[in-house]
Order: structure tokens, then C-alpha cells, then sequence
């Protein structure tokens, strides 16, 4: 069973386990690749995550003049093939949302490759593994719709890579606010 | 066992040449399962896996968790036995030699045994703290009655947990942290919060939090600050520090008079009712409000939500139980409860969050100055020959009752204290007023150090002992369900470490108590007479097997024996533990904080946690990842006061009490009261903000009021530009 990275941004509490587990993964070599914003610093405590959202059509590979990103058949796009990379930082402009990183001293692009020897085999994600608030979960399509249901994606707002992002992604986003469409209890 | 929503069945992944040691993180009392990644050709400690099947936290770390492997084989780590020869390098880290086990263990010995022959039994003392197994505490009790033969021996738990247990012991007759297993939180109609900062401090509880939400529950918080947790309440009681017993009162009377006490609760099961509702009369929602200074409107609105709701639970943290009055404030949120009937059945009740790894079981044992194993009183002769019975001595040898950790410091500051074993913690950064505290290490004549990293408390040591990290013994702690879980070792402990059980055994043998101790050779051997201790009392953990534990997921207790599975959730039966099985109401007049604000003081000081950080820190700042988040201690002032005081964001400035002085980074944010600043804790030196804290005790609890006390900003004079 296919199963995504589902983002539920109004549920972040800041703590930056999702940056700690990132460093853990196998061929990450202690390296994050992944942010996490305070989105208003000095008024309130909200924080959001920022991840790869891992593009169907990539701007970053798509811009690499050298071939060194690859997208791997789960849909992941990997982080530069270090024997291709050429440092010249293309894929750091293209990506509308700023994520790959640059390591100057390795003259190296590196991109959240999705965990990519955990998720071919299905087993979750570092950071949607740990992260202690649902904010990243690791998802069926089909629990995705429940979600979509769940939180009236009529309204267009809410659970919707598009239309408010740049092309289809392969994770999934839930914007801040999810809760006004909850209906109480009592 | 306890499989809910959000279990999966995943698998782990494993990598050729590893394998993976399942246990539980060694900070915070949530203790969240994951597997230690161990390198079959090197036995060492190299990583995290998630541990996805624990019933509790699902795999789900903090920052902490995700990186408390690096602990094992950090480059800190204390390899060697360190003696001091001169005294006048006490508070450095300056003068310490290596020595070994033998020469350490017959300098110690000398020099306890000299101190008892010219000033009593009671010279010496035992400072310890609950970060450890059950199995390290319950020997620490024993090492102190019965090696050293001292009365004076207490934890670092009256700095944490003494306050929820003192609490619950008035209420309930039994202090168990958590009525109910933390599987039924997501599942309740109503979660009231209060003084707890649960997104930073409990984090792997927040899915279950926001899954309330989620289902169309509600959240209450109170708290000071907007932490990432109160953002997100229903209703967020934004009160004034050290006032929480009034704001409890003012709630516990609009639920009365609405209508929401459960009357025929009350009447079978409780006792006190009419005395309490009497006292809380006074307590309208206009003088709760002028009391707090949170608005009448949302103080109604919170009782209604708590009234109306099917099943609630009401948590609470050090937030109300570390104030002078922390006893108070917990029963009066049990109050809340009781009245109401939402207690004794699944998904409704009360629980605290528990602090510390093992704030639970490290409290029941007998650390406490008067406690024995099994949650025992000392000054229960009953109990004492109960105890006396398992550890081969005679009721006349067992010393009397002694202090609280604090008081401790003030009877060496006296000198009737002159030596001191400390482990396990680290009260040179943890306790209030670190001045004194600070002085009264420094006037030790003789004091010994257990611990794995030179923490600033050890600086004051004239010996220091090597001691192990969780992950190189094994044993049982109880988590903040009152759940018992096991402790595996991953590796085998590095350079000449040993864990404190079996210093505590070679220990005993030099001052010539071997036989008491001698037979305990490994962690196991403790664990076996430790279940025995426990046996019959309230915390009754003898049928707690280890093979229980490893196939029920952990045992809640009490649990009796062979047969019994455990108690997960507390008082089904609506029978409670005191003598006549009915719960306390408890009838609570309100006291401010010990030190009000003035002129000259005109700021309310509050302290608590980062989620990058662990207590004193003395284990955390040492880790890459959480120092880099957080190198450093700050205040958070709101803009208003701000400006009054014309300071800016990321400015440095005095901040004092009438007991001490420091400087902090300014953190402007509009999260805090306007009245109010705050300052973490986990911070060692002239970083401390316990220097400014004050030692005003709880007069139950002997719990420190770290959460409250008047305070002022200076402007650091400009430095002159050349
Ligand atoms: S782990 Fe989750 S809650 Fe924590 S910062 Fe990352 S996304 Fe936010
Ligand atoms: S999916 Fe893996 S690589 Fe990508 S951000 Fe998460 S932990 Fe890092
Ligand atoms: S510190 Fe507490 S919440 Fe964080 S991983 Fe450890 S036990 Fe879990």
C-alpha cells in the first residue's frame, strides 16, 4: 500500500525533533535536511515545518544542467548524485520553496531524498516517524480522502497541495486552520 | 496490549552489522520507547531507531529523545575515579587527579567513618534524584539506613514531584500520578491543563492532546504564557503566577453552583463537600478575576466547558505543584474532579506530568526522608518492621524520618551536616537559591559525587565516581502513567564506570556492612529484593516481573502478585485508599505567592523548560543538536514592559531578586503577560536563574516556590564607544 507524507501544519509545536531525526537517517550523514520556521517570532509561539514536498515535475532536477537529481520510482527526489553534482546551485534558485541545501565545503547539493531506504520498503520517514505532534504523518491515499472529508476541502483552504502550490507534489498539505472546520462535541 | 488509533504495524529498519536494543529514552517522564542502534563488531552505541510498538508513544521522540544516544560515548564522559586533595579548589573544576576504585573507596570510607566517630551517625548525608531505575533508588534508600546509617538522606524529586504526590496522598490516600493510562487522553471529551508547558515539556503527549481537539473536544490551559500548547485552547486562562489556587477555587465554585457536582458521588464516595463548597463561595468570578487577572468571561466559560463534558481529564504540572502552596493547588484540581464525579472510570480523571524519567517510582521506595519501600512511612512502626524484615536489620537500627532536600542545605550550612554522597543530581544548578546552596556545598567538610559527566555540582566534590548512562545497566522505571517498563543495556559500561548499584555494594562492604549488601551482584539481584521490600505496601510492585513487564508492555501497579495483570486505571471500584475508601474534598483557603511584587520588585519571575533541555541541563547541553538550539539561557519580556524599560529584542540586561543577580538575552514576545518574565532553568554558573529563585517552602511538600517571585530588569550600562 502507496503511502505519503501528509503535513498538518496547525498541529507544529516548534520542537525540531523532525530536524534531530532527520540527522539519523542512513545516508544522511548527520546532516538535516529539512526547516523549521517561527512564523511570527515575536508575537506568538506558531512554527511550521518546511519539507520537500517532492514534485511530480521538480523544478531542481529539472534546472540541474549535470543529471544529478534523480527521481526515484516511489516518486522521491533524490538529493544530488555525488559523482554528478557540478555545485553550480541551479536547483537551490529553481525550487519554489527553497529547499535543497548546499554544503560549499563538499562543493555538494543535498535535498531530503524522503528517507528514501526507509520509504522504498515502506517503513516511515525519520522525521514523520517522530515528530510528536501529527504535524508529519506518514499516510494511505486513502486516509488522506478521510482527511480531505474530514476537513471540507470544499472550502478550497484545507488539505490541498493545489491550488496553492506550484505543480502536484507527491506529500500532502493541510493549511493552518484545519480546526474552524471541526464541529464539537457540546 | 493496548493497541488504539494510533498504533501501526511497521517494521523496523535494521542495517547489516547492527542490532537493535529496545528500551525507553532516559529523560522525561513520558520515557518513550525506541531502540538503541548498537554495532555488533564494536558493541557500541551508534544511533535511535523508532520503537513503534510501544503502546504509549508509537515511535514518537523529542529532540531529546532522537539524540539521548549520544550520551553513551561522549567525549565528557567521566572515565576514571577523580580524588581532590585541595579543599580550596572547591567550586572548580580545577585540582582533581585519577585514582582508583580502591584508593577512592578507602578514602571514602575514612573519611565517613572519621565524621560519624566525632560527630554522630547523622553527620553524613544522601542527596539523590529519580533519573534513575527503581532498582538505583530503592538501594540508595537502603545504602543510607543501612551502610551509612544516617537519617538525613532525600532527592531531588522535592524539587519536581513532592508536591503532586503530597497532593494525591491528601485526596486520594495514594499517590499514584495518573488515575489512567495515557491511551485513554486522545478519547476524553475535555483536556483542563494547567501549569503545564506540554508541548515543550511532554511533547510525545501532544498527539494525543490535539486529537481531542481534533474529535471535537476542548481544551482548557492555564498558564502564564502562551506556549505552543495554550495557543491552541478553547479557552486559555492567562493568569498571574502563584495564583492558581484561586482560579481552581473560583472554577470549582461556578461548577457548583451550575448545577455540575455530582451529588450522589459526592455523598457515597467522598468526604469534606460542604466545608469546601462553604469556602469556595467567596470565590465569585469577579474576585477570582482580581485575583488572577484572567477575565471573568473566560473563567465561566472554563467551568462550563468542564461542567458540561461527558469525560474530562484534568492534568497539571510543576506549573501549580512548584509554588509554596503546590500541595494546595493539586487537591484543589482534584477538587475539580471529585465534585464532578469525572473520576474512576476510563477516559476521565486526573494526572500529573510527571518531570522526571522516573519521578514516579524513584519517589515510592524510600529516597524521601520519610519513606521507605513500598510508598512505607518511617514513623509507622508497623511498616519499619515490614522493611526491617527484608533487609536483615532490627527496628532499633532504622534511623528516624530526616529533612527535605533543602533543608538539607541549610544543615550544612549549619554544620550539622558534614558530609554529603550525591548522585544522580545536580542541585548546584536545580535548587532555589543557588547562593545559599552554593555556600553550603562549599561548607561541606567531606562530600562524594556519583555521576557520568562533571556536572556543576561535582565541582564542589572532594571525590567524584564514575557512574553509568541508562543505556549501560538495566532495571525498571515507572513512568508517568505509574506504569512499570524495563530498562535495557545496550552496551557495556566505558572506561571504569560502574552503575551506582554496585558502588553503593562495594561501598557498604568497606564500611563493613557487607552482609546486608553483598548479595546483591547484579542489577537483577536488586530487582528480586526490591519487589520483596515493595511487597504489601500502598506501591506494591512484587507481581511487576521483568517478564511480565516485557510481555504486558509494562505493568501498571499496584500489582500484587503472580496472577495480577496490574492497574491501569486507579479507583474503578470508586474505592479510594483512605481508611474509610472515600476521597477528600478538600476545603483550601487561598495564600499568595510568598513575595508579592512592589516598587522596587515590581515584576512576577516564573521559570520552567525548553524542549531542547533536560533539568539542570548538566546531560543536555553536552549534546550538538539540542546545544545549537539553545546555547544559552534568555528572558521573555512582553513588548509593553519592554518598552517601558526601553530594552530591545536580543538585548543583554540585569535581571535581580532580593537574593540574586544575573544577565539574560532579551526575548521579546507577546506570548507572556505583561506582569510577568520568564526565565529556562538548565543553565549552569552565573546563568542560573535559580540564583534569583526563593526558597519558600510548600509546608507539606517542602516543594520550593521556583514558579513565583518578585523581580526587576536593569538597563546594562552602554558601553562607551571608543
Ligand atoms: S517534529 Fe513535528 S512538531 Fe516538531 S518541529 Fe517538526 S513538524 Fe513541528
Ligand atoms: S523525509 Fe527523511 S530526509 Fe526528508 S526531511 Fe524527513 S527525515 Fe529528512
Ligand atoms: S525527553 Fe521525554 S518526551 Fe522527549 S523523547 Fe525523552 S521521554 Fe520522550
Amino acid at each position: 500500500m502507496k503511502k505519503r507524507l501528509y503535513l498538518e501544519l496547525e498541529n507544529c509545536i516548534g520542537c525540531r525533533s523532525c530536524l534531530a531525526a532527520c540527522t539519523q537517517c542512513g545516508g544522511h550523514e548527520e546532516r538535516n535536511r529539512n526547516y523549521v520556521y517561527d512564523v511570527n517570532p515575536l508575537v506568538n509561539r506558531q512554527t511550521m515545518p518546511l519539507m520537500c514536498l517532492h514534485c511530480v515535475n521538480p523544478a531542481c532536477a529539472r534546472s540541474c544542467p549535470a543529471q544529478a537529481i534523480q527521481v526515484h520510482e516511489t516518486g522521491a527526489v533524490l538529493s544530488a548524485l555525488v559523482e554528478k553534482c557540478i555545485g553550480c546551485q541551479n536547483c537551490t534558485v529553481a525550487c519554489p520553496y527553497g529547499i535543497p541545501k548546499f554544503d560549499t565545503e563538499q562543493n555538494l547539493m543535498y535535498k531530503c531524498d524522503l528517507c528514501i531506504d526507509r520509504t522504498k520498503d515502506g517503513i516511515p520517514p525519520m522525521c514523520a516517524s517522530v515528530c510528536p505532534s501529527s504535524t508529519l504523518q506518514w499516510l494511505t491515499d486513502e486516509e488522506i480522502d478521510e482527511k480531505k472529508k474530514q476537513y471540507h476541502l470544499d472550502n478550497g483552504k484545507w488539505v490541498s497541495s493545489m491550488p496553492h502550490l506550484e505543480g502536484e507534489t507527491n506529500v500532502k498539505i493541510n493549511l493552518p486552520g484545519i480546526l474552524q472546520g471541526v464541529t464539537k462535541l457540546f | 496490549m493496548q493497541r488504539d488509533k494510533f498504533f501501526k504495524e511497521i517494521n523496523n529498519l535494521t542495517h547489516p552489522n547492527e542490532k537493535l536494543i529496545k528500551t525507553h529514552c532516559s529523560y522525561c517522564g513520558m520515557q518513550c520507547g525506541m531502540n538503541l542502534r548498537v554495532n555488533t563488531a564494536t558493541n557500541k552505541i551508534i544511533g535511535v531507531e523508532p520503537r513503534y510498538d510501544w503502546p504509549v508513544t508509537v515511535g514518537k521522540m523529542c529532540p531529546k529523545g532522537v539524540t539521548a544516544y549520544q550520551q553513551t560515548n561522549h567525549k565528557d564522559r567521566l572515565l576514571k575515579p577523580l580524588i581532590r586533595d585541595d579543599a580550596s579548589l572547591k567550586g572548580t573544576k580545577e585540582g582533581f587527579r585519577e585514582a582508583s576504585w580502591e584508593e577512592v573507596y578507602d578514602l571514602i570510607a575514612v573519611k565517613f567513618q572519621q565524621l560519624q566517630a566525632e560527630y554522630g551517625k547523622d553527620s553524613l548525608s544522601v542527596f539523590s534524584g529519580v533519573s534513575m531505575t527503581n532498582e538505583k533508588c530503592y538501594l540508595t534508600g537502603k545504602f543510607a539506613r543501612v551502610a551509612l546509617g544516617t537519617r538525613y538522606i532525600d532527592y531531588n524529586g522535592r524539587f519536581c514531584m513532592s508536591s503532586a504526590a503530597g497532593g494525591f496522598l491528601r485526596s486520594f490516600g495514594v499517590d499514584r500520578g495518573s488515575t489512567l493510562p495515557w491511551t485513554d487522553i486522545h478519547e476524553t471529551d475535555c483536556l483542563f491543563i494547567a501549569g503545564s508547558n506540554t508541548s515543550e515539556c511532554h511533547p510525545t503527549s501532544m498527539f494525543r492532546v490535539w486529537s481531542v481537539q481534533e474529535r471535537g473536544g476542548y481544551l482548557i490551559v492555564a498558564d502564564p504564557r502562551e506556549t505552543p500548547l495554550a495557543r491552541r485552547a478553547d479557552v486559555h486562562l492567562d493568569l498571574k503566577p502563584g495564583t492558581d489556587l484561586a482560579l481552581a477555587n473560583g472554577i470549582l465554585h461556578l461548577l457548583i453552583e451550575q448545577g455540575y457536582a455530582d451529588q450522589a458521588f459526592i455523598r457515597q464516595h467522598t468526604n469534606g463537600f460542604e466545608e469546601t463548597k462553604e469556602l469556595v463561595k467567596a470565590f465569585t468570578p469577579d474576585y477570582t478575576s482580581e485575583l488572577t487577572g484572567v477575565s471573568v468571561e473566560k473563567i465561566i466559560r472554563a467551568a462550563e466547558i468542564y461542567g458540561k463534558a461527558p469525560n474530562a481529564i484534568v492534568m497539571f504540572a510543576r506549573g501549580i505543584e512548584q509554588q509554596h502552596k503546590g500541595v494546595d493547588n493539586v487537591s484543589a484540581y482534584v477538587n475539580l474532579a471529585l465534585v464532578t464525579g469525572k473520576i474512576g472510570r476510563p477516559k476521565a480523571g486526573v494526572a500529573t506530568f510527571t518531570g522526571q524519567g522516573n519521578g514516579q517510582g524513584g519517589r515510592e521506595h524510600g529516597q524521601k526522608a520519610d519513606l521507605l519501600p513500598g510508598y512505607r512511612k518511617i514513623t509507622n512502626p508497623k511498616h519499619v518492621e515490614e522493611v526491617c524484615e527484608v533487609w536483615g536489620i532490627t527496628p532499633e537500627e532504622m534511623p528516624q524520618a530526616g529533612v527535605s532536600a533543602y533543608e538539607m542545605f541549610e544543615l550544612m550550612e549549619q554544620k550539622t551536616i558534614r558530609g554529603l554522597y550525591l548522585l544522580c543530581s545536580n542541585p548546584a544548578v536545580s535548587a532555589p537559591h543557588l547562593n545559599f546552596v552554593r555556600r553550603a556545598l562549599k561548607n561541606l567538610d567531606f562530600m562524594v559525587c556519583a555521576d557520568f559527566y562533571l556536572s556543576e555540582s561535582a565541582e564542589f566534590a572532594d571525590v567524584i565516581l564514575p557512574s553509568v548512562t541508562w543505556s549501560e545497566d538495566e532495571g525498571t522505571v515507572t513512568n508517568l502513567e505509574g506504569r512499570i517498563i524495563k530498562i535495557n543495556k545496550a552496551q557495556e559500561p566505558i572506561g571504569e564506570s560502574k552503575p551506582d548499584w554496585q558502588m553503593q555494594v562495594e561501598l557498604a562492604e568497606r564500611l563493613g556492612k557487607g552482609k546486608y549488601f553483598s548479595h546483591l551482584q547484579t542489577a537483577k539481584d536488586v530487582a528480586e529484593e526490591f519487589r520483596r521490600a515493595s511487597k504489601g505496601g500502598y506501591a506494591d510492585y512484587y507481581g511487576a516481573t521483568w517478564d511480565k513487564i516485557d510481555k504486558q508492555d509494562g505493568v501498571f501497579w499496584p500489582c500484587k502478585d503472580e496472577t495480577d495483570t496490574g492497574t491501569p486505571h486507579m479507583f474503578l471500584d470508586k474505592k479510594f485508599y483512605h481508611e474509610d475508601g472515600r476521597a477528600k474534598i478538600c476545603a483550601l483557603p487561598y495564600r499568595p505567592p510568598a513575595e508579592e511584587p512592589d516598587e522596587t520588585y515590581p515584576l512576577r519571575l516564573t521559570t520552567g523548560r525548553v524542549v531542547y533541555h533536560y533539568l539542570s541541563g548538566n546531560q543536555t547541553r553536552r549534546i550538538p543538536f539540542l546545544h545549537d538550539m539553545c546555547p544559552e539561557p534568555y528572558v521573555e519580556v512582553h513588548p509593553e514592559t519592554a518598552s517601558q524599560y526601553h530594552i530591545e529584542h536580543e538585548e543583554r540586561v540585569r535581571l535581580f531578586t532580593r537574593r540574586g543577580e544575573s544577565v539574560y538575552r532579551v526575548k521579546i514576545t507577546e506570548a507572556i503577560r505583561k506582569d510577568t518574565v520568564f526565565v529556562p532553568y538548565h543553565f549552569g554558573h552565573e546563568q542560573s536563574i535559580n540564583l534569583l529563585t526563593i526558597d519558600a517552602l510548600d509546608p507539606i511538600s517542602r516543594m520550593p516556590e521556583f514558579k513565583a517571585c518578585a523581580a526587576q530588569i536593569e538597563k546594562l550600562e552602554q558601553k562607551k564607544v571608543q
